[in-house]
C-alpha cells in the first residue's frame, strides 16, 4: 500500500520525519519497504485565472490570452492549446520558469537538475510579445497529456505557487500490509495506526448521507435483493443521475498517481479514490443497462461465461458470486465489474455500489480466475464490516462534485445478515503472562481506544473489549496481547532464559546417523552436494532409482517441463553437478548426496531418505611419477565396505551381480545388487557406457545409491561386547584354487567357510589370476587362510591337518583345482 | 704358540687400522676369525699344549679373539655409519613437491550452517525432531490457523500434489506432527527441506532449507519474554555479538507474532541494498503459538502456552557467509565447496 504523506496528514498531523514514521510503523508491523520522495519537474509556475482568451491577430490557431497570476501580477500569453477559454484556472509558467517536461525527453524519466535547464524567456510570437506560458500536463510532467493545457479546478488559489497547489514535494511510503491487516489497505486505517503510535489524534470527517428532492417519478428506480445472505451480507447502493463523464481534478488523478492505480473519468476515479481513502472498494453500473433497475446478488448456480471489464471471457462456478439483473450478470461480485454494465462517456445515470462480500468467497473466486484486482484484494483480507454507508455517501459527495451529478431517491441499504457481535473478555493478568511484560491497565485501554476498540471494565483486572468492525482479525484475547504489545514496538517485553533452556536434550538417532555418514563420506574424498527434488520426467525415466518399479510423483502445477516430477532418484542431480564442473575444467568429480526421494505408494506420493555416490577420475594421486587411481566400481565400493564397517553392520549386506535388466542405466557387466539382511537396498556399479556417451565421460563412471530406512533403524550402533584380543599367534597358509571363471568371489569363500575348522580366524582374497599358466575359462583365485587357538600355540602339524581338510572341501566343493 | 699368538694379534690390529675398509676388514675376520681361521686352527693344535700350559694358552686365545672381534665391531659401526652419511647424501628429495593427494571431501556449507545452528539449539535443551516433506493440507495449512482460501496462503505459494498432497511450504508442519505424538513440556526444532513455487534466482528457490523450533510449556512457564531471550541468545552466538531488535509482524500460528532483525551484517547498519538502506536485515519469523494451533493438538490454550520460530537456512547462510547469489547453493561448484571445511568444527 502506498501513502503519501500529504494524504496520511489530513487524518494526522504528524510532522516527525518520514524515516521516523517508517521505522515506528515497521516495529508495529508494517513494514516500509521503500521511501520515495516525489519532487515537482517545474520551477517557477503559479495558479492563474485566464482573464481573457481573444484571437491572435496574426495566427487564425492561437490565442491570446490575459492573464491574472494574481500577487504576481497580469500577463498577456500567446497560447496555441484548443481548450483554452475564458475564466478557466490554469497553471502559468512565469518567464524564468524551468520546465523539465518542456525539454523534449533529453532527461529521461530521472529526476532534471533545474539549473541544467534552459529557463523560460519571453518571446514574441508571431509579431505579438508572450510573457510566459500556460502549461499542458506532459510539459509539466504531470502525465503524457498534451492535447490542450492543464485545466485547474475553479477554487484554486490564483497565484499560489503549482508546486504547492499540487502538495509537492511529496513522500510516499511504501508500506507492506500482512494479510491479517485488510483495514491497512487505505489510507484512514494507516493514518489511524500513526496516530495510535505516536499517541495523534486521528480526524476522519464523516460525510453527510445525500440528500435529494423528492421529485418526479420519470426517474430511474431500482431496487436490491440479496439472494445469498451467506456470502453477502450487507449491500448498498445509491442512483446518481446527470452525470458528466470527464476528467477528474488534477489532484485527485495525482493522489491515484501516487498510489499506483490510473485515472480513467470521473466516476471511475472518484470510487478508486474512495476505495484507497476508506478500504471500501465501490462499484459503479451504467443503471440504464440494468434491467429493470432490479439488482440480484446471487450465486452463478450454473456454470457460464461473462465478460468482465478488461474484456476477458471468465468461465464461471456455482459458488462464484455474481451481481446481477433479472436476464444477466452484471459483475463478479467483489473481483471485477462487466463489460455490459460499464460505466462509458455517455453514461448519464449510475448506480453506486457498497457491499461487504464474504473474504473467503472473493479469495476463492479471484484466485481460481487468477484476477486479482484492487477490490477482490481488499475483499478476500477483509475491509470493514460497517463501513459501506460511509463510503457511499464519500463517493456520492466526490461524484457530485466532479461529475455534476445528483442523487436519486434515497441512498438504499440493505442488510441481509447482521455482523456477530463480538465481545472480547480480556484478563490483565493472562495477557502478562503471555507476554511477559507488564504493561499500566490505563495504557492497555489507550492503545486498544486508539485502535478503535470500545473498551469497559469487566470487573477486577479484566477489561471488556468490543473490537472495532474494520478488524475482524481480533477475535481472542491473544489477539488483543498482540495489539498491546506491538503498538510500543516489542520495546517493553524483556529478554529473558526460560528454566527449561538448562535442560539437557536428548539425542536423535537419525542426525546421530547422518552426520556419521557425511563423516565417513568426507573422509573418502566424497565432496557432499545438494540438489533440487525436482525433475524432468526423461531423468525419472533413465535413472528410476532404488525402488525398483515405483511410478514418480508429478507436481500438478509445476515450475516448467523440466521440474515438473519429483525425482526417484538423487543419480540426475549428480549427474548434472558432475557435468557442471566437468564443463569448468575439474580433472575429476567424486561426489555423495544424502537426501529425499518421492514415488507414487499405494497411489499416494510418499518419501524415503536415499544415500546417492558419484565417482569419476583420478581418486587417489600418489606422488609425482606413480600412476593415478581412477574412481571405479572398486574404489567406491570400498567406501561403502568403510562405511558399512564404521556401522559395524558388514555383516548383513550382500553384494550380487545385478540380473539382465535389473539397473539398465549400468555397465550390464559392472553392476551389483546391494542387499541388507537379504532385502535389496539398492546398487552399485559403473554407469552404462551410453550414459558415460551421453554425458560426455570418457572414462568409467561409478555410482551408488541406497535407501537408508533400513540403515537408519541400525544406526551406528556400538558392539554390544567387547573381544579380549587373542595372546597366541597366529599362523598363515596360502591356497591357489583354479575355478571356472564366472564363480563369483564371495561363493568361494562361503564354500571354503562352511565346514571349516573352528581354528580358521579368516579368510581373505588376495590374488585373482587369469593368463598362461591356467586353462582358459579358468581363473586362479589365491586365498590367504589364517588359523589361530584361543588358548594354545598351534603347531604346524595341528594347522598342516586342518588346512588340507579345507583345500579338500573346496577341491570337491567348487571342482577346483590347486594350482602349483 | 705364544709367539704365534702374539703374532695373530699384532698383524691383526695392525691391518685394522682407522683407515681400514669394508673389505680389509672382512678379510682380517675371515683370516683370523673364520671357520678355517687362524685362532681356529691354533684352537685345534690346543691337543698338543702340554696340559698344563692349556689354560693359560686358552685365555690367551679367548682374549686376542674379544680384542679382535671387538675391534672389528667397532670398524664395522663406524663404516656402516659412513655408508649410512654417503647414501643419505645422495637420496635427497625435492621437498617442494606435492605430496600424496589423500581425498577429503567437502561438506556442502548449507549442511555444515544447518549443523552448526541445531547445535547452538540442542545445547539450549532442544531436540532435534525430522518430519516429512509431502504433507496434507491439515498439517501444512488447517491445523496451522490458515483457514481455506485464506490470502496468508498465497503468501506461500505451494506446490500440489496427487491425492491431495503437497510439498510442505514451511518446517512449521512439525509442530503439528510432533504435537500429535508428544506432549509438553518440549522443546523441539524441526530441520528439512520446504518448497515454494519460486523460479531459481539470486534471490529465491523452488526448494530451500527452514528450522522449524517451538517450545511448549504451562500457561506462563514460557513466555514472550522467553522468545526474546531464547532467539537473542541464539543470534549472537550464530552471528557473533551484534545487534538485534525484535519487531511486529503476521504470522496465522502465532499471536503475538514477531520478526528478528539484526544489524545488517554486511554493512554493519549503515545501510546497503541488501539491508534495503535500514540498516537491518531480517533473520526469522516467531511469535507465540497461536490458540487454535494448540487447539487443532486438542491442547487446551488455558493450560498450556508456548513460542515458536522458523528460520530459513539458505537465507542465513548468505548472510553469515556475506555473499548475494542463491543459485550458488544449487550449483555444487567445486571451486565454491572447495572453500568450506571438510571437518565438523566451526566456519
Amino acid at each position: 500500500m502506498k501513502l503519501p504523506l500529504s494524504w496520511l496528514r489530513k487524518f494526522v498531523r504528524i510532522d516527525e520525519p518520514a524515516r521516523e514514521i517508517a521505522d515506528r510503523l515497521s516495529a508495529a508491523g508494517l513494514v516500509v519497504e521503500n521511501i520515495e520522495t516525489v519532487v515537482p519537474a517545474f520551477q517557477g509556475v503559479v495558479v492563474a485565472k485566464v482573464i481573457e482568451a481573444g484571437r491572435h491577430p496574426n495566427a487564425d490557431r492561437l490565442s491570446l490570452c490575459q492573464v491574472d497570476a494574481g500577487p504576481k501580477g497580469r500577463f498577456s500569453v500567446v497560447c496555441g492549446a484548443p481548450n483554452v477559454h475564458s475564466g478557466m484556472i490554469a497553471a502559468l509558467a512565469l518567464v524564468g520558469a524551468r520546465l523539465a517536461g518542456a525539454d523534449k525527453g533529453q532527461h529521461g524519466d530521472s529526476v532534471p537538475r533545474f539549473e541544467d535547464l534552459p529557463p523560460l524567456e519571453a518571446a514574441t510570437i508571431r509579431g505579438v510579445r508572450s510573457e510566459g506560458m500556460l502549461c499542458s500536463e506532459r510539459e509539466l510532467k504531470l502525465s503524457t497529456d498534451h492535447a490542450g493545457i492543464l485545466e485547474l479546478p475553479p477554487d484554486a488559489p490564483i497565484g499560489v505557487d503549482l508546486a504547492e497547489f499540487l502538495l509537492l514535494p511529496d513522500t510516499v511510503l511504501d508500506v507492506e500490509i500482512t494479510p491479517n491487516r485488510g483495514d491497512c489497505l487505505s489510507i484512514v486505517g494507516l493514518a489511524r495506526e500513526v496516530a495510535a503510535i505516536f499517541r495523534l489524534k486521528l480526524h476522519v470527517p464523516r460525510p453527510r448521507p445525500p440528500r435529494s428532492k423528492p421529485e418526479a417519478d420519470k426517474l430511474p428506480r431500482f431496487s436490491v435483493e440479496i439472494a445469498a445472505p451467506d456470502l453477502c451480507p450487507r449491500y448498498a447502493a445509491l442512483a446518481m443521475t446527470d452525470v458528466k463523464i470527464g476528467p477528474s481534478p488534477i489532484r485527485l488523478r495525482r493522489r491515484l498517481e501516487l498510489c499506483g492505480m490510473r485515472a480513467l473519468n470521473n466516476v471511475v476515479d472518484a470510487t478508486n479514490y474512495v476505495m484507497l481513502e476508506t478500504g471500501q472498494p465501490l462499484h459503479a453500473f451504467d443503471l440504464e443497462k440494468i434491467e429493470s433497475g432490479k439488482v440480484i446478488v446471487r450465486r452463478a448456480d450454473g456454470n457460464g461465461e461473462f465478460t468482465t471489464l478488461d474484456n476477458l471471457k471468465r468461465e464461471l462456478q456455482p459458488d462464484d458470486l455474481l451481481i446481477a439483473d433479472q436476464s444477466k450478470p452484471l459483475a463478479i461480485a467483489g473481483v471485477m465489474g462487466g463489460l455490459n454494465s460499464e460505466v462509458s462517456d455517455s453514461t448519464s445515470t449510475i448506480l453506486l455500489e457498497s457491499a461487504y462480500f464474504e473474504p473467503d468467497a472473493i479469495a476463492r473466486t479471484s484466485r481460481r480466475l487468477q484476477l486479482q484486482s484492487e477490490a477482490s484484494y481488499r475483499f478476500a483480507r477483509g475491509i470493514d464490516r460497517a463501513g459501506q454507508v460511509t463510503a457511499l455517501a464519500r463517493v456520492a459527495e466526490l461524484v457530485g462534485a466532479f461529475a455534476g451529478a445528483r442523487p436519486v431517491g434515497e441512498l438504499t441499504d440493505v442488510e441481509a445478515r447482521p455482523a456477530a457481535a463480538r465481545q472480547i473478555i480480556l484478563d490483565l493478568g493472562a495477557m502478562e503472562s503471555l507476554t511477559g511484560a507488564a504493561v499500566a491497565p490505563a495504557e492497555t485501554r489507550r492503545r486498544l481506544k486508539a485502535i478503535g476498540a470500545q473498551v469497559a471494565s469487566a470487573g477486577r483486572g479484566s477489561l471488556k473489549v468490543i473490537p472495532p468492525s474494520w478488524r475482524g482479525d481480533l477475535n481472542e484475547a491473544a489477539d488483543l496481547a498482540e495489539e498491546v504489545a506491538r503498538l510500543s514496538g516489542l520495546h517493553e517485553i524483556p529478554s529473558d532464559l526460560p528454566a527449561r533452556v538448562a535442560a539437557r536434550a536428548s539425542v536423535n538417532p537419525t542426525r546421530v546417523f547422518l552426520r556419521n555418514t557425511r563423516e565417513v563420506m568426507l573422509g573418502a574424498g566424497l565432496n557432499e552436494v545438494r540438489t533440487l527434488a525436482f525433475t524432468a520426467p526423461a531423468d525419472n525415466e533413465r535413472f528410476p532409482g532404488v525402488a525398483t518399479g515405483s511410478r514418480p510423483v508429478k507436481v500438478q502445477n509445476p515450475l516448467s517441463v523440466e521440474l515438473s516430477e519429483l525425482r526417484l532418484s538423487l543419480l540426475p542431480g549428480l549427474t548434472t553437478a558432475l557435468r557442471f564442473n566437468l564443463n569448468r575444467q575439474a580433472p575429476s568429480f567424486h561426489a555423495f548426496e544424502v537426501g529425499k526421494v518421492f514415488m507414487t505408494r499405494d497411489g499416494s506420493p510418499g518419501e524415503s531418505m536415499v544415500l546417492c555416490g558419484l565417482s569419476y577420475g583420478p581418486y587417489l594421486m600418489p606422488d609425482i611419477g606413480r600412476k593415478a587411481i581412477d574412481g571405479g566400481f572398486f574404489s567406491m565400493k570400498g567406501i561403502l565396505e568403510s562405511w558399512f564397517d564404521a556401522m559395524n553392520v558388514s555383516g548383513r549386506v550382500t553384494y550380487d551381480a545385478a540380473r539382465a535388466g535389473e539397473v539398465p542405466f549400468l555397465h550390464p557387466g559392472r553392476a551389483a545388487s546391494i542387499g541388507f539382511e537379504g532385502s535389496p537396498i539398492g546398487y552399485l556399479g559403473e554407469l552404462h557406457p551410453q550414459e558415460a556417451m551421453r554425458l560426455e565421460l570418457d572414462g568409467p563412471c561409478a555410482v551408488v545409491e541406497l535407501d537408508l530406512n533400513k540403515l537408519i533403524s541400525y544406526g551406528f550402533a556400538p558392539r554390544e561386547t567387547i573381544e579380549i584380543p587373542p595372546r597366541y599367534p597366529a599362523v598363515r597358509r596360502d591356497v591357489a584354487l583354479v575355478l571356472e571363471r564366472e564363480l563369483p568371489a564371495q561363493a568361494v569363500i562361503r564354500a571354503v567357510t562352511e565346514t571349516a575348522s573352528p581354528l580358521l580366524e579368516s579368510v581373505e582374497v588376495f590374488d585373482v589370476y587369469e593368463g598362461p599358466g591356467v586353462a582358459s575359462g579358468k581363473k586362479s583365485v589365491a586365498l590367504a587362510c589364517r588359523y589361530r587357538s584361543k588358548d594354545r600355540t598351534l603347531t604346524d602339524e595341528e594347522v598342516n591337518r586342518v588346512h588340507s581338510a579345507l583345500v579338500e572341501h573346496a577341491r570337491t566343493r567348487l571342482g577346483a583345482e590347486l594350482r602349483q | 704358540m705364544k709367539e704365534q699368538l702374539e703374532e695373530i694379534r699384532r698383524r691383526a690390529i695392525a691391518e685394522l687400522g682407522d683407515g681400514a675398509g669394508a673389505d680389509a676388514v672382512e678379510a682380517v675376520r675371515v683370516r683370523v676369525l673364520g671357520r678355517s681361521g687362524e685362532l681356529t686352527e691354533i684352537m685345534r693344535g690346543m691337543r698338543d699344549v702340554a696340559p698344563a700350559e692349556r689354560p693359560l694358552m686358552g685365555k690367551l686365545i679367548n682374549e686376542i679373539k674379544r680384542e679382535i672381534e671387538a675391534r672389528i665391531e667397532e670398524l664395522q659401526t663406524r663404516l656402516r655409519i659412513e655408508e649410512l652419511e654417503r647414501s643419505l647424501a645422495s637420496a635427497s628429495l625435492d621437498v617442494t613437491l606435492p605430496g600424496m593427494k589423500i581425498p577429503r571431501g567437502r561438506m556442502h556449507p548449507v549442511t555444515r550452517i544447518m549443523e552448526e545452528m541445531l547445535d547452538i539449539l540442542c545445547g539450549m535443551g532442544f531436540e532435534v525432531e525430522y518430519t516429512q516433506d509431502v504433507e496434507d493440507d491439515f498439517h501444512n495449512f488447517a491445523a496451522l490457523n490458515f483457514p481455506p482460501n485464506h490470502p496468508a496462503r498465497d503468501m506461500q505459494d505451494t506446490f500440489f500434489l496427487p491425492g491431495g498432497m503437497l510439498l510442505r511450504t514451511h518446517t512449521s508442519n512439525g509442530q503439528i506432527r510432533v504435537l500429535e505424538r508428544r506432549r509438553p513440556p518440549l522443546a523441539v526444532v524441526c530441520p528439512g527441506g520446504c518448497y515454494r513455487r519460486d523460479d531459481l534466482s539470486v534471490r529465491a528457490a523452488p526448494a530451500f532449507n527452514q528450522i522449524e523450533g517451538f517450545m511448549i510449556d504451562h500457561r506462563g512457564r514460557v513466555t514472550m519474554s522467553h522468545l526474546k531471550g531464547v532467539l537473542s541468545a541464539f543470534a549472537r552466538e550464530f552471528f557473533g555479538e551484534t545487534r538485534v531488535r525484535f519487531r511486529g509482524s503476521f504470522f496465522p500460528f502465532t499471536e503475538p507474532s514477531a520478526e528478528l532483525d539484526i544489524y545488517c551484517l554486511l554493512c554493519s547498519g549503515a545501510g546497503c541494498p541488501v539491508c534495503k538502506y535500514s540498516g537491518w536485515t531480517e533473520v526469522l519469523g516467531c511469535g507465540m503459538i497461536h490458540p487454535n494451533v494448540l487447539r487443532a493438538v486438542k491442547l487446551d490454550p488455558g493450560e498450556y502456552q508456548g513460542f515458536a520460530f522458523g528460520m530459513g537456512v539458505e537465507r542465513t547462510a548468505l548472510m553469515k557467509l556475506g555473499i548475494d547469489d542463491l543459485r550458488l547453493f544449487y550449483e555444487n561448484d567445486l571451486r565454491f565447496l572447495a572453500q568450506f571445511p571438510s571437518v565438523s568444527g566451526g566456519v
